[in-house]
C-alpha cells in the first residue's frame, strides 16, 4: 500500500515535470486596457492587500459596467491582472516585472506600501511604465528621481501638519510630546515628522524611540515614556501594534491630554477591538467616508462612491479602500484625456495633473506624490470616527483627555 | 519607582511567557518532537474563545477547559494519525513534518477567520490592581495563575498519576515501557493531545491579551525556543523559571538598551546558553 | 561493449545534453522562463549548498537564511559603495565564510535538536542587528541597490549566467566532495559520529568543513539575489523559508547524493510555480501538505541512485521514447 503510494507520488511529480514544457503565462483578449497589479494577498500585510484589492474591484465593475474606458473614439473595457507576492518585497519587485515583460500590462498599479512601491518603481523606471501608487506616503519614496512614479497620497508631513496646528489651537496646555514608532519605512518616517512638526511649534519632543516589528509586549516601553510626563502621545504602527499599545498604555493608566495613533483608529477592527479605549484618539487618513468632493470621474462625488461601495460590501470603505479605486479614476480620467493608452501621453496627462475624482482633487509634484488637497483629521468618539478638519467637512468637535 | 514597575512589568510577561511554552516544553522534553504547530494551535485556542464569547457570551476564563478539550482532540488526532508515523526519526524529519503540518493549519485558519485582527474586550474590563504606584494589570495576574495551575497540575500528573508515570517511562526508555505493557503509541498521542490541550488554555487567555490573527503565530513560538532552552528540556519548574527570566530580561532590556533591541536579547541570550550550557538551567539530561 | 560501460557512456552523454541546454537556455527562453530558470538555479545553489552540511555529514541546519541574508546584505552594501557587481558577490561570499567559521566553532560541537534551534536563531540575531543599524543598512526600510547598466534583456541573461556560475561551483564541489576523503568521512560522522572519531577521523575540522561549504555559495547566492530584484529587507533576507525551502528540496532529490539536490529544486520550482499560479489564496496551505506527503511517503528523496546511472536510466528511458516513434523493423 505505502509503496503503491509512493510509486503514484513519483509518477505525478514526474508527469507535473513534464507538463511544464507546455507552460505559457496568461494570455489576454486583445483590445482592453490591461493593468498589472501586484498585492500581498497573504502574509502579514493581507488585510490591506485585501482592502486595496476591494477598491480596485469597484472601480472595474463600474468602468466596465458603462462599456468601458473611452480611449479615442472607441471604449475598452478594462482588465487587471493580480498576483500574490506574500507580503514579501522583493517578490512583489520581481512579480511587477513579470507583469510588465510577461503579461504585457500598459499599467501597473504598486504594491502595498511604501517600502514596497518603493522596491517596485525601479522597474516601472527601467521599462518606462506610468504606475499609480495608491498607498505610499513617506516623501523616500520618491526620491530616486523617477518619472513613472504617481502617488494619491499626500507626504506625511500633510498628517503631522494639521494634527500639531489642532492641537497648538485647542489643547493649548499641551508642552510635552512623547512618540514611539515602529522601526519600519512608513511609520518611522511618520513619526520623525511629528517631531518635526512638534519642535516648530515649540513642543518640546520628552521622549522619540522605537520597537521593533513582531514586538509582542511594550509595558516597559510605556513605563519609561510614562515616566516623561508627556501631555501628548503620538503612536505610529500598524493595526495590531496599535492595538496592543492602546491597551498597553490603558493598563499603566496613561492619560494624556491628547492621544494620537496612525493609522489604526480609522478602522472599525480597531474600534472593535479595544472597545471603550478607543474613545478621543485621534488619528489622520487621506479620506474618509464623511468627505464631500464632487468629481468628474464615474463615481461623480464621494457620497455616490460611499454608497455604492457600501451597496457592494455592505461596508463603509475605509482610505485603503478608497484609493484603491482612486488610481483606478485616475487612470481612466488620464487615459481620456489623453485619447490614448500610448505609456508616453498618458503619463504626460498625469503630470498635467488638475483631476477632479471623489478622493479629492489630484495634482502632483515634479517628484509624483500628491500635493493637492488636505488630508482630514479624525477622532473616535463613541465608537463613531468624526472629522475635525478641514472645516468644510467638519462634523464633530476636538476632545480633549481619555476616559 | 521605574526600575520596580520595569521588575514587575517582567514577572508578569514571564507569567504570560510560561504559559506560552508550557505545552511546548511537554511536548519537546517527551516526545522528542519540536511542535512547529504550537504557536498556530494556541491562535485557533484564542479563536474558538473569541467566537464564544462574541456569538455565545461565555466568559474567556470560564471557556478555558473546553478550548482545551476542542485543541486536545485535535492534537491528538494528529499525532495518532500522523506524527507518529515518523517516531523516533531524526529530528529534520520531526521538524519539517511539523513545519508543514503549520503551513496547512495557518491557511486554513487565514482561509475561515480572515487575517483580521481579533480580541475579546471584556465588558466590563477586568481592570488594573494598583499597590502604590505599581500598576499590575489584572488580566497579565490572571495569566500567571493559569501557567502556575498548568504547570502545577502537568508536574503533579507526571508524578502521580497512572497515565503520567507511564509518560515518564516511555520518555525514559521506550522499550522497556513497551515491556511493561504500556501502549507507546497512545501515550505519544495523549502526551501531544495534552501539549495541544495547554496550547489551546493558553491561547483562549491571549484572546484577552493580545490582537489575534493566523499571521501572529510564529511570534509565540519564538519565545517559547529561548524558554525551554534557558530553563531546560524535561522540567516544569524550568519552564516557569525560564518564562519569567525571559521577561525580565526583555523589560530589563527595553530599560538598558531601548525598545528596539527587547526581542534581540532573548536570542543572544538563548545562542550563549545553547554554546555553554544547553540543558539550561533546570534541564536533566541533554537531548540527542 | 558491455551493459554497464554503456549505461555509463549514456549517461554522460546525457549530462553534456543537460549542460548545453542550460548554457543555451537564455537563447530559445522567453524573459519569464528566463526568470524561473534563474530562480531555479539560485535554489539549486542553496540545496546543494545544505546536502553538504544536512546531507553529507547529517547535521541538521537550518543557517542557510543567516548565509543568504548576510550575503545579500554584503553583496548590497559593497555594490552601494561603488564596487562592480561581481567583486562585490565574490567578497560577500567571502565574508559569508569567515562568519560560518566562527559560527561554527561556537555551534558545532551541539547535537540534534540543538544545533537545529541555534542555527536557526542566527538567523533571528542577524536580522536584528541588521535591523538596528539603520545608517549602514538601512534597518526596517530596506536598501536600494542602484540598477546596473544595461538592458533588460541583457541583465535577465546576466543574472542567469551568474547564478549559473554560482551553483556551478556548488555543483563541482559536490562532485569533488563525493568522491573524496572528506566526503567519505562526513558520510561517517552522518553514520555514527562516535565510531567515526574513534576510526581516526577528525570530525571537529571535518564539520567545520561541512559547515563552511554550506555557507560560501549560499552568501553569494545571496548578494547576486540582492542586485537582481534591487531591494532586499531585514525581514525577508532572513526569512525561515529559506532555511526550510533548500531541506525540502534535497529530501525531495534525496539526500547526500550529488544530483539530489538539483533535482529536488527543479520540481520544487515547477510544483511551487504551479500551486502559486492556480491555488492563489491557499498556496502556502499547498506547499505544507507537499512538505507532510513528501515527508510520510518519500523520506528518501526521488532521486536513490548514482549520479551516472541516474542519469544513464534516464537517457535510456529518452532512446526508448525515440524508438517506440520509429515503426518496429
Amino acid at each position: 500500500m505505502r509503496a503503491r503510494i509512493e510509486q503514484l507520488l513519483r509518477r505525478t511529480l514526474h508527469g507535473l515535470v513534464l507538463a511544464t514544457a507546455v507552460f505559457s503565462p496568461l494570455v489576454i483578449a486583445q483590445e482592453s486596457v490591461v493593468v498589472g497589479a501586484p498585492l500581498p494577498l497573504t502574509g502579514p500585510l493581507s488585510p490591506e492587500g485585501t482592502k486595496l484589492q476591494r477598491g480596485y474591484d469597484l472601480w472595474v465593475e463600474e468602468v466596465n459596467k458603462a462599456g468601458g474606458i473611452t480611449v479615442g473614439s472607441k471604449k475598452l473595457p478594462v482588465k487587471i491582472v493580480y498576483y500574490d507576492y506574500q507580503s514579501n518585497t522583493p517578490k512583489a519587485v520581481q512579480l511587477a516585472e513579470k507583469l510588465v515583460t510577461d503579461d504585457k500590462v500598459d499599467f501597473l498599479f504598486s504594491p502595498f506600501g511604501s517600502g514596497a512601491t518603493k522596491a517596485a518603481s525601479a522597474v516601472s523606471e527601467k521599462y518606462g511604465i506610468p504606475t499609480l501608487a495608491p498607498t505610499a506616503s513617506s516623501v523616500e519614496v520618491y526620491d530616486r528621481g523617477y518619472k513613472n512614479l504617481f502617488g494619491t497620497f499626500t507626504p506625511n508631513d500633510s498628517l503631522t501638519e494639521p494634527l500639531a496646528d489642532l492641537v497648538k489651537a485647542d489643547a493649548k496646555e499641551v508642552k510635552r510630546v512623547a512618540i514611539l514608532s515602529r522601526n519600519d519605512l512608513y511609520p518611522l518616517a511618520l513619526g520623525q515628522d511629528f517631531e518635526k512638526s512638534a519642535k516648530k511649534r515649540g513642543i518640546e519632543v520628552v521622549y522619540f524611540d522605537k520597537y521593533p516589528i513582531g514586538a509582542l509586549d511594550h509595558a516597559s516601553a510605556i513605563t519609561q515614556l510614562r515616566a516623561t510626563k508627556p501631555d501628548w502621545i503620538v503612536i505610529t504602527g500598524y493595526i495590531n501594534d496599535l492595538i496592543l499599545i492602546r491597551k498597553q498604555l490603558g493598563d499603566q493608566k496613561v492619560k494624556p491630554a491628547v492621544l494620537t495613533m496612525i493609522n489604526g483608529p480609522v478602522y472599525q477592527e480597531f474600534v472593535d477591538a479595544t472597545g471603550a479605549l478607543s474613545n478621543n484618539v485621534t488619528t489622520a487618513t487621506w479620506w474618509h467616508p464623511a468627505a464631500r468632493y464632487t468629481s468628474e470621474d464615474l463615481f461623480k462625488s464621494s457620497e455616490n462612491y460611499t454608497s455604492l461601495f457600501k451597496t457592494k460590501y455592505k461596508d463603509d470603505p475605509d482610505f485603503t479602500n478608497a484609493t484603491g479605486s482612486a488610481v483606478g479614476v485616475l487612470l481612466q480620467l488620464a487615459i481620456e484625456r489623453a485619447g490614448t493608452i500610448d505609456r508616453d501621453k498618458v503619463r504626460a496627462a498625469l503630470v498635467a495633473g488638475n483631476f477632479k475624482t471623489f478622493f479629492g482633487p489630484l495634482s502632483f509634484s515634479p517628484e509624483g506624490y500628491a500635493n493637492s488637497y488636505v488630508p482630514p483629521i479624525i477622532q473616535v468618539q463613541n465608537g463613531k470616527s468624526v472629522v475635525l478638519y478641514p472645516k468644510d467637512i467638519k462634523n464633530a468637535d476636538f476632545r480633549l483627555g481619555l476616559d | 519607582m521605574l526600575s520596580l514597575q520595569i521588575l514587575i512589568n517582567g514577572i508578569l510577561l514571564g507569567g504570560l511567557y510560561s504559559c506560552i511554552a508550557v505545552g511546548f516544553s511537554l511536548v519537546w522534553g517527551v516526545l522528542n518532537i519540536i511542535n512547529i504547530l504550537h504557536g498556530s494551535m494556541m491562535i485557533l485556542g484564542a479563536y474558538t474563545a473569541f467566537f464564544a464569547y462574541s456569538q455565545l457570551g461565555i466568559h474567556p476564563f470560564a471557556f478555558i477547559p473546553i478550548a482545551g478539550v476542542v485543541l486536545f482532540i485535535f492534537g491528538y488526532g494528529l499525532q495518532a494519525g500522523i506524527i507518529n508515523r515518523v517516531m523516533g526519526a531524526p529530528v529534520l524529519i520531526t521538524l519539517t513534518l511539523t513545519f508543514g503540518l503549520n503551513l496547512m493549519l495557518d491557511n486554513a485558519m487565514l482561509v475561515a477567520f480572515k487575517a483580521d485582527y481579533r480580541k475579546v474586550t471584556l465588558d466590563p474590563p477586568l481592570g488594573i490592581l494598583e499597590l502604590g504606584s505599581l500598576l499590575i494589570p489584572i488580566d497579565r495576574l490572571y495569566a500567571m495563575l493559569l501557567a502556575l495551575v498548568l504547570v502545577g497540575c502537568l508536574y503533579a500528573i507526571l508524578r502521580a498519576t497512572k497515565i503520567g508515570r507511564a509518560i515518564v517511562a516511555v520518555r525514559m526508555d521506550r522499550d522497556a515501557a513497551a515491556l511493561m505493557g504500556v501502549e507507546v503509541k497512545q501515550i505519544y498521542a495523549v502526551t501531544f493531545a495534552t501539549g495541544a490541550f495547554m496550547a489551546g488554555a493558553a491561547g483562549c487567555l491571549m484572546s484577552v491579551i493580545f490582537p489575534i490573527s493566523p499571521l501572529t503565530s510564529n511570534a509565540f513560538l519564538g519565545k517559547a525556543f529561548v524558554i525551554c532552552v534557558l530553563g531546560g528540556l524535561g522540567s516544569m519548574p524550568g519552564v516557569m523559571i525560564g518564562g519569567i527570566l525571559l521577561g525580565l530580561l526583555e523589560s530589563f532590556g527595553t530599560l538598558w538598551l531601548g525598545p528596539d533591541f527587547s526581542t534581540t536579547i532573548a536570542f543572544v541570550v538563548l545562542l550563549t546558553l545553547l554554546m555553554f550550557r544547553p540543558t539550561g538551567l533546570l534541564g536533566k539530561r541533554g537531548f540527542e | 561493449m558491455s551493459k554497464l560501460v554503456r549505461s555509463k557512456l549514456i549517461g554522460f552523454v546525457t549530462a553534456l545534453v543537460f549542460l548545453a541546454v542550460f548554457l543555451l537556455f537564455p537563447w530559445f527562453a522567453n524573459n519569464y522562463l528566463l526568470r524561473l530558470g534563474t530562480t531555479m538555479l539560485m535554489y539549486s545553489a542553496l540545496a546543494l549548498s545544505w546536502n553538504f552540511i544536512g546531507g553529507f555529514a547529517g547535521y541538521p541546519s537550518f543557517a542557510t537564511a543567516a548565509f543568504f541574508g548576510l550575503g545579500a546584505y554584503a553583496g548590497g552594501i559593497l555594490q552601494n559603495k561603488g564596487i562592480p557587481a561581481p567583486l562585490a558577490w565574490l567578497s560577500a561570499g567571502l565574508l559569508v565564510l569567515i562568519f560560518a567559521v566562527v559560527v561554527g566553532r561556537m555551534i558545532l560541537h551541539l547535537k540534534g535538536h540543538y544545533f537545529a534551534i541555534a542555527s536557526l536563531v542566527i538567523a533571528d540575531v542577524l536580522r536584528e542587528v541588521i535591523n538596528g543599524m539603520t545608517d549602514l543598512t538601512g534597518g526596517g526600510m530596506g536598501l536600494n541597490l542602484a540598477a546596473l547598466k544595461m538592458g533588460v534583456t541583457q541583465q535577465a541573461q546576466f543574472f542567469y549566467f551568474s547564478m549559473l556560475t554560482v551553483a556551478g561551483f556548488a555543483l563541482i564541489t559536490t562532485l569533488l566532495l563525493d568522491r573524496s576523503r572528506l566526503g567519505f568521512g562526513l558520510r561517517c560522522i552522518e553514520q555514527n559520529e562516535d565510531a567515526a572519531v574513534r576510526i581516526g577521523i577528525n570530525t571537529a575540522h571535518f564539520k567545520t568543513a561541512a559547515f563552511v561549504l554550506s555557507s560560501t555559495f549560499v552568501g553569494m547566492a545571496g548578494a547576486v539575489y540582492a542586485s537582481w530584484t534591487g531591494y532586499i529587507d531585514p525581514g525577508e533576507a532572513f526569512e525561515v523559508l529559506i532555511s526550510v525551502k533548500p531541506i525540502v528540496m534535497t529530501l525531495l532529490g534525496g539526500a547526500g547524493t550529488a544530483l539530489g539536490p538539483v533535482y529536488g529544486a527543479f520540481l520544487f520550482l515547477v510544483l511551487e510555480e504551479t500551486v502559486w499560479r492556480n491555488f492563489l489564496n491557499i498556496h502556502s496551505g499547498v506547499l505544507g501538505l507537499l512538505v507532510v506527503l513528501l515527508i510520510l511517503f518519500l523520506p528518501r528523496g526521488i532521486l536513490q541512485a548514482s549520479l551516472w546511472s541516474a542519469l544513464g536510466r534516464l537517457g535510456l528511458r529518452m532512446i526508448e521514447v525515440i524508438r517506440r516513434q520509429r515503426p518496429q523493423s
